[in-house]
């Protein structure tokens, strides 16, 4: 039973009347609206009369407290790295329990756009707060407020799965019982149970991706930092982490910011951002994005030299893709069948392509998202590492 | 207060890792065993019966001492420089391998990982240090129960020392390759020139001891601290000092601290 009059008038109580069922938090009575679905259940809510009108009494764990605010704001931050401008004047926001996705190509300042954030390194210029604290000034809160997955594996392989997570909760401080119970919580999450006691050198690609995603969420963080984090993983394990990660943003309202140059991964985001040289150059949802960008293209590869330049000189704005390819932008179906009625029978190969993402970024660069060379220095610097493992 | 707990909860788990991986490397393990078995066995038990004292044909310093048992704090001393120097290159491991990142976006201070990593380097080293002394009788040594306290306490404060002093050493190299290279060209001059395996009379004068050696070596000798440390280590274990044995202390005890905090100016760049 709380008495009415109990409350102290302090910082941080609300008391919103005209919502049918406020919850006590802490100090702060709030709507039910403001908290997502999930978060209110048996062992953590109490009902209680409050002033005639029945309440619940949401005793909330600390890790959830929320505070007012996106969960990343930026403000025209730059960021020189050797010399070369790594980032110029981004501004971003990132809201509450949203999944926003940074897309671009590698090299676009995405890595170090997510080292800043995660307070590997200081900007040069701006304003950036994480959680609602400035990263330089409350790096540890913003540290703790915040769970990260990198672009390379960084694991101790050469200790078992149990013993890198229970790693992890000593050095975020988490007590021994509930180091206990948060390592048996996220090891049933990505399914790895089974591979508790196991090396991790001698788990997959997608097993060590897995075993990171469980360790980043360990210590039950507000934003979840991913960068690229299915690089290299094939189509299921892929399809498994994001329907993790998608319940975790319902049942507890986290945050997810993603770097990719995968077009496929980005689709269910609710925001996206392309970045191209340290710039950002659009941001919106994946609907508005296509809807506003989006153009339909025509991918072709002519028959003979003699054609291709035939078609570049019919079609200067199309753009060279490869070598060999071009993407035409294609207007309506009257364009189509004009240019079939005229290029039809000089051509190689011929694919058309709707308002896309992949297309967003097209017709904003001039260029394709992922060229064809970062399969392949990617696998180079996979073998790179694994020769120089002792 | 309430802040401090997680952060010593921290530090247990980056030193609990060290460990682990310490006991878990068997080459680590084995060159520990073995180094002194060799030192020892071969070249003290070889060396001991020309160990007398007798320079130009005549007794003039004469030791209460066997060789095996004068080397014998030496080879503990050799063995925690291996062990701790060789620490570096689990920091270099971490650098090349990301795991580094982990730790630099947790919320522990620097100083705390870092505290965490060289206690977990010392403790190996010491433990490395304490596997010799179980050769102790073999090599004519007789122990106290003190004094192996005071010996292992004292072997944790240089192994401390050595660890920060690896740290620095990693910020400095770029390989695990170049770092394999550069430790032997540290540890062995720095070993041998500590009059480690060769005595100086402590009865003499410096005129008197140039005349037995050459002036050069008697000034790297006097320039190394690792004289010094491994003159402090003899006090205790066998009651025989060339130098006032606060001098090691003290310099063991500059050495914890100054190298720590060089170590935190290179680590995690």
């Amino acid at each position: 039973m709380i008495p009415a009059a109990g409350f102290p008038n302090r910082q941080g109580l609300h008391f919103t009347r005209a919502s049918p069922r406020p919850y006590i938090c802490g100090l702060s009575l709030r709507p039910p609206e403001e908290y997502g679905r999930g978060e209110v259940n048996q062992t953590n809510c109490q009902e209680a009369d409050f002033a005639g009108r029945s309440i619940s009494l949401l005793i909330q764990p600390h890790e959830t407290a929320e505070r007012a605010g996106p969960a990343v704001r930026v403000e025209h931050l730059s960021l020189k790295y050797g010399g070369q401008v790594a980032l110029d004047d981004v501004s971003l926001s990132v809201g509450r329990g949203s999944s926003f996705a940074l897309l671009g190509p590698n090299g676009a300042g995405k890595t170090s756009l997510i080292s800043v954030l995660a307070t590997l390194r200081d900007a040069d210029k701006g304003l950036v707060e994480v959680a609602g604290h400035d990263v330089c000034r409350a790096s540890r809160q913003v540290r703790l407020s915040i769970g990260m997955v990198f672009q390379d594996p960084s694991l101790d392989d050469r200790l078992s799965a149990e013993e890198n997570l229970d790693f992890h909760g000593r050095v975020y401080g988490i007590p021994g019982r509930l180091r206990a119970e948060a390592i048996d919580r996220v090891l049933d999450l990505v399914e790895l149970t089974g591979w508790r006691e196991a090396i991790v050198r001698s788990f997959s690609g997608g097993m060590k991706r897995r075993l990171e995603i469980a360790r980043a969420l360990m210590h039950k963080p507000q934003i979840l930092f991913l960068d690229e984090p299915t690089v290299g993983l094939d189509a299921q394990t892929r399809a498994r982490i994001w329907a993790y990660l998608n319940r975790q943003r319902r049942e507890r309202g986290l945050t997810l910011l993603t770097t990719t140059h995968y077009i496929e991964e980005v689709e269910d985001a609710d925001r996206i951002c392309i970045i191209d040289k340290g710039r950002i150059i659009a941001e919106g949802t994946p609907g508005q994005l296509k809807r506003e960008l989006g153009q339909s293209f025509l991918h072709v590869v002519a028959a003979t030299p003699a054609d291709h330049a035939a078609l570049l000189a019919a079609y200067p704005d199309s753009h060279a893709v490869s070598p060999e390819a071009l993407a035409i932008p294609a207007g309506d179906e009257d364009f189509v069948a004009g240019f079939l009625a005229r290029f039809g029978n000089r051509l190689r190969e011929m694919r058309f392509e709707g308002p896309t993402l992949e297309g967003v970024f097209l017709s904003l660069t001039g260029r394709v998202l992922r060229d064809r060379t970062d399969g392949e220095r990617e696998a180079q610097r996979n073998a790179g590492r694994r020769a120089g493992r002792r | 207060m309430s802040s401090f707990l997680p952060i010593l909860r921290g530090i247990h788990g980056v030193w609990l890792r060290e460990i682990m991986r310490a006991t878990r490397d068997k080459g680590q393990l084995l060159g520990g065993v073995s180094r002194p078995l060799i030192w020892l066995l071969i070249l003290g038990v070889g060396l001991n019966p020309y160990f007398r004292g007798e320079v130009f044909g005549e007794v003039r310093l004469v030791l209460p001492y066997s060789y095996l048992q004068f080397l014998f704090p030496a080879v503990i001393v050799l063995n925690i420089m291996y062990t701790s120097i060789q620490f570096a290159v689990s920091v270099i491991w971490d650098r090349e391998f990301g795991f580094l990142r982990e730790i630099l976006v947790s919320p522990m201070p620097r100083w705390a990982v870092l505290l965490g990593k060289v206690l977990g380097g010392a403790t190996a080293a010491t433990g490395h240090g304490t596997l010799v002394l179980i050769l102790a009788r073999f090599a004519d040594v007789t122990l106290t129960a003190p004094q192996v306290a005071q010996a292992i306490a004292y072997m944790f404060a240089l192994s401390f020392a050595l660890t920060c002093f690896g740290v620095v050493l990693a910020g400095k190299v770029r390989s695990f390759e170049g770092f394999g290279v550069f430790s032997n060209t540290v540890i062995l001059p720095l070993y041998f020139a500590s009059s480690s395996v060769f005595p100086l009379d402590p009865s003499l004068t410096r005129t008197q001891l140039v005349a037995s050696y050459p002036e050069w070596l008697i000034m790297l000798i006097y320039a190394n601290p690792i004289t010094y440390a491994v003159d402090a280590l003899r006090g205790i274990l066998i009651n025989f000092n060339q130098f006032p044995p606060h001098i090691g202390f003290g310099l063991v005890g500059i050495g914890m601290i100054g190298f720590f905090l060089w170590a935190l100016r290179s680590f995690g760049r």
